[in-house]
This record gives structure tokens, sequence and C-alpha cells, in this order.
């Protein structure tokens, strides 16, 4: 698993590759928080992650949550395949702001 | 490093027949009465496999035996290339952390609360963080239909929420392997329907493989990609739905089509039996 | 006439695999001490059940053995002409013998019987089959607290048991029997040693492992009593567990004393 951070607009945008998963969430949550308290709005890129559990998804959960607290956004873009089967099956689907593509977010 | 030995958990075309889980001609007894005679039984990777058989046919002790939980006299268990009864300790804990298990009446210990109950495996095999931990309870309990009941008891519970508690421990580490020991007993019609379509799910988001032991034929054809019947402790057939469904063993068709078994009566034997002792 | 010497052979048989896995279970606790991690909130847990729950209990039995004692000593003393020897008399006799057994005792009355009950309901319910399953280790997650909690308790009860049996001696010998309470105590730290109270303490610390040993070890194998399951098997082993600690007490008493005194 890596991830990479990059800028769009006024986004950071967090681009996973890989399998998020126990051994690894929790790298995932330090920068999600750490972007969060930077006091920037995330975008988190799901094109090349092939995989995620629940510890990942509880992490995003909890960076969802920090989000609306501070007043920023935290969007989900690309979610296809195994991840997008776990965000459905945890209903999660209906939580997060789900775009198609990075590009797509809006102002 | 532990990112490289990782094993990758997404479903390639070539690993959906690879077999996980492989029993080779397993005997089983508790000491002298001989349970399993014989079991020979794969599970593919993925795949949802139901252990059918009526009382007494040996359901229990080949769960156990799958598990770990007994020795076998004579035959061999391997999970994931690894043989569960000589393997290393070390190796052995790391193989049961990829596996879950819901146990018949939950087993949930019953000193802590049904939110500390899902937690323990997540406290204490990881570093998670407290905040991730309590997402990922609530995650499972939503799932279970559970929402709600994090701080309460076990003992304040129905049987059929301590199923669902036992079963969300059981998937909270999100397992390569999940066994599921009688998942129907004493829940009524609805809620089984809806633990079947769980199950069915959670095969589909995790690309889990599930072993399902029960007695309750609606369930299984409704999950099961294959079915192996079991009567007084060897495998009597093993094959889909429809194989199953159009055996002709009469063990097999009795079990479906849900035949009491015939009592042969001896007239004489019989008499006597039921007059024994009277003057 | 054979199937009396069958019997009696099956008997004997079940009775040495019964010790067999009582010491493969102690052998387990004992090692598992060392595993880690190490449960800390369930040795406070088990310390505050088993030591501080007790305290009620032992205070209470060890008053009234101390005021008996002080009038069984009077009245034997009296005859020869000895009295004010009974502060050293009370005092040897709890620290030496009572002490140590009554404690142990009172422990096995209350925490004996529901830690085995507790144990045997949790293998019934099959609560450690899923903790062997969730590779957690049923001997470090559960009866390594207990064990180490009762071991760290029981020593210190019974030495509360033996001060507050003292003080019960007081109270009759100096306001029932007008003896000279300086007299009392006195006799008391003139006569009591180093070894009486070493006796105590590896008396307590025996009878601690004997007693939360046999209570876990017959509720962990509740599921290989023969001809009963369920509750009525619980009630079984939980019976069995008293009674087998308590005489197994009283033997390890006087094999100590022998060896002690």
């Amino acid at each position: 698993m890596s991830f990479e951070c990059s800028d769009h607009l006024n986004y950071k945008v967090l681009h996973l590759t890989g399998e998020v998963d126990l051994s690894n969430s929790s790298k995932v949550r330090r920068c999600l928080l750490d972007i969060l308290d930077n006091g920037q709005s995330v975008i988190v890129d799901f094109s090349d992650l092939t995989y995620i559990d629940s510890s990942g998804m509880a992490t995003l959960v909890e960076g969802l949550n920090a989000a609306n607290k501070k007043k920023l956004t935290l969007a989900i873009a690309n979610a296809n395949g195994a991840p997008l089967q776990v965000l459905e099956l945890t209903r999660l689907n209906q939580v997060f702001n789900l775009i198609a593509s990075v590009e797509d977010i809006k102002e | 490093m532990s990112d490289n030995q990782t094993q990758s958990k997404t479903a390639q075309e070539p690993s959906k027949d690879q077999v996980l889980i492989q029993v080779n001609q397993l005997d089983s007894a508790y000491g002298e009465r001989k349970i399993l005679k014989g079991i020979e039984l794969s599970v593919k990777q993925g795949e949802i496999l139901v252990i059918m058989g009526g009382s007494g046919s040996g359901k229990s002790t080949l769960l156990k035996n799958m598990l770990g939980l007994m020795q076998p006299t004579r035959g061999e268990i391997i999970i994931d290339k690894m043989n569960i009864n000589t393997v290393d300790k070390q190796q052995m804990l790391k193989l049961r952390r990829t596996m879950g298990v819901a146990f018949q009446g939950g087993a949930l210990l019953s000193s802590m609360s049904v939110g500390d109950n899902i937690k323990l495996p997540l406290r204490q095999h990881t570093d998670l963080d407290e905040s991730t931990i309590s997402i990922m309870t609530r995650l499972k309990l939503e799932l279970m239909n559970l929402a709600g009941f994090e701080d309460l008891m076990p003992s304040e519970l129905s049987g059929g929420m301590l199923k669902r508690a036992g079963l969300a421990r059981a998937v909270i580490m999100d397992p390569k392997i999940l066994f599921f020991d009688e998942p129907s007993a004493g829940l009524d019609p609805v809620t089984s329907v809806e633990l079947d379509q769980l199950i069915l799910e959670l095969r589909k988001a995790m690309n889990m493989t599930i072993i399902v032991v029960t007695h309750e034929l609606e369930s299984a054809f409704t999950i099961a990609d294959r079915i192996a019947v079991l009567y007084d402790g060897e495998i009597v057939k093993t094959g889909t739905v429809e194989e199953i469904k159009a055996c002709d063993d009469e063990r097999v068709a009795n079990l479906i089509n849900r035949k009491p078994r015939e009592v042969q009566i001896d007239g004489e034997k019989y008499l006597s039996r039921l007059t024994e002792g009277a003057e | 006439m054979f199937s009396n010497i069958e019997k009696l052979g099956g008997r004997t048989i079940s009775v040495i695999e019964e010790l067999g896995r009582l010491g493969h279970f102690l052998l387990t606790v004992v090692t598992s001490l060392f595993s880690r991690p190490f449960g800390w909130k369930e040795l406070v847990k088990q310390i505050a059940f088993i030591g501080a729950r007790s305290m009620p209990i032992i205070l209470l039995s060890g008053l009234f053995t101390g005021m008996v004692l002080a009038l069984q000593f009077y009245d034997v003393l009296a005859r020869f002409g000895s009295v004010d020897l009974m502060g050293s008399a009370v005092g040897l006799s709890l620290i030496q013998e009572l002490g140590p057994v009554m404690t142990a005792l009172m422990v096995i009355a209350r925490v004996g019987s529901s830690t085995c009950a507790e144990i045997a309901i949790m293998r019934n319910e099959q609560q450690f089959d899923a903790l062997t399953c969730m590779a957690i280790s049923p001997y470090r997650y559960v009866m390594v607290p207990r064990f180490l909690a009762a071991v760290i308790s029981i020593p210190l009860l019974t030495a509360i048991f033996n001060v507050i049996g003292i003080i019960g001696g007081y109270i009759v010998g100096v306001f029932i029997k007008d003896l000279s309470g300086v007299a009392y105590m006195q006799t008391i730290i003139d006569t009591i040693t180093w070894s009486d109270l070493r006796m105590s303490i590896v008396k307590s610390l025996i009878f601690a492992v004997i007693v939360i040993w046999i209570a876990m070890g017959k509720g962990f194998y509740v599921h290989l009593e023969k001809g009963v399951s369920g509750a009525e098997a619980v009630g079984r082993v939980t019976t069995k567990a008293v009674v087998a600690s308590a005489i197994t007490m009283l033997f390890a008493d006087y094999i100590a004393s022998s060896f002690l005194i």
C-alpha cells in the first residue's frame, strides 16, 4: 500500500494505491487527520485502491466526522470494485460524498 | 515489512479456484467412541460450503477438528497451506487471526459488555486507535441490526441478538475464513432470512470463504455454493444445491425430503421390550 | 463380584485421569504467568473480588474465632494457673494454625464456589473455545488473573484474620475475664517469633494455590463430568471443588505443620 498527496484547486488529494487493511490503516489515519488539522478539505482518490477493510473504512468515517466538525469537506473519488462493494455493504455510500473523479468536485 | 507479506485479498480469477481448506482422510473419536470416518473435504477460496447432517452425524465434531479445538485420530487438515495439527504455535496463532468463528449461542464473555466483547480481538491483536476500534465496532453492529446495543451486557440480550453479536465479533477483523455454527437455530424465519442475506453480502464484499454448519434446509439451499452431507460420521455426498437435490442416495434424499427414519418393528421383540420385568 | 472390581478399577482410572488433568492444568497456568500481554485490569478486578470483598466475612469470622479461642484458653490455662499466658496462646494458635485454615475455608466458601461455577458456565457456553479461536489463551486471559489475585489476596486476608483474632481475644480477656491488656499484648510480643509468622505466610500461600487451582480446574473440565450436563454439571463440580479444596487444604496443613513447627 502506498499513498501520496497532491493538490487540486484548494483541496488536498489523498491518492491511495493497493490495499488498506489492519496493518497500514493507522498511517492513512495519521495523514488524513493531519491534512484536516491544517484546515484543508480532502478528496480521497480510490482509483488505484484494490481493497479496503473495516479499519480503513472506520478511518475514513473518523475523517469525515472531523471534517464536518471543522466545516471542511471530505469526498471520495472513483470508488469501484471491491471498495465500492464495501461502501455499499456498510451503507456508507449514503453517507460519503461520492464523485466519479477528482475533477468532478464541486467548488 | 507486513505490507509485503500480506496476501492479496482481491479476487483474481485464477485464485477463485484456489483450495483454501483441505481435509484429508479424517478420523475423529472421543476416547473409544468413533465419530468421524474418512472425511474428505475441500473448500475453495471465496466459496460458501454448507455442512449438513442430522443429529449425531458428527457435524460438531467435524467443526471442532477444523477449528483445531480437537486432534483427529487420523488424517490431516490443511488451512492456507498449513497443516493445523503439526504447525508451530506462532504460525497457528497467526492463522487464527485470519479466521472468525461464530458459535451457537454467541459464546460472548459474560463479564463484559457487548461492545467490549466485539472489540476484544482488536484490542488484543492490533495497535489501532480506540476511535478507529469504536467506529469499526459500530459499523459491524449496524450491519447486524444491533445498533445501540453496545453497552448492554450479554445477559440482557435475547438468543437471536447474542448470535448476531457473536457474528459481529467473528467478522470484526474482516477474516479470510468465517465458520458459522448453526446460524438459524433458535431464530425466527424473518431474522433467519436476513442472516442468510448477510452471509451472502459478506462473501461478496469481503471475498470471505464461509463454512456453515446447519441442519436448516432452506438456509442451506439459499446460501450454499456446495453442500456436504454428513451421515453417521461419513460424508455421503458433496455437490452443488442441484446435485444434492437430485441425489438418489437414500440418506441424502431423506434429509432433503424431511422423511423420518423408518423404525422396523419385530413384533415379538417389541412385545417383550414392553413387558420386560412384569410378572 | 467381578463387576465390583471392574467398577473399582474404573473409578481408580477416572481419579488418576482427573489428577493428571488437574496437574497439567496447574502447570499450564503457572507457565502462562509470564505470557504477554498481561491483564492488569482483570487482575485488579479479581483482587477486588477475592480480596477486598472477602473482608467483611474475614473480619467477622476472625473476631469471633479470636473471642472463642480466648474463652477456651482461659478455661484450660486457669487449671494450670497460667492465665497470663493467654495472649501468646491465642496469638500462636491463630498465627500458626487457625488464621491460615479459617481464612482458606472462608475463601473456599465464597470465592471457590463462585469461581468454579463461573468457569464451568464459561466452558458450557463455549467461551473458552471462542477465546482459543480468537488466538487468545484462556489460561493467560482468564486463569492467570484469578490465580495471582488469590496468591496476593489470601495471605493478606490471613494476616488480617490473625490481627482481628488477636483483638477479639483481647476483648474477651480484658473486658470479660479481667486480664491485663498490657500483659496480653506483652506475651504476644515476647513469644511470637519470625518463624511463626513465616509459617503463617507459607501456609496461606500454599492454601491460596490449592483453593484457586482446584476451583478453576474443576470448573474448566466440567464438560468431562460423566453422566451430567448443563446446570446440573455446574452444580456438581462446584460441590466437588469446595469439598476437594477443603480436604486438600487440611491435608496440606498437616504436612506443612509437620515441617514447620
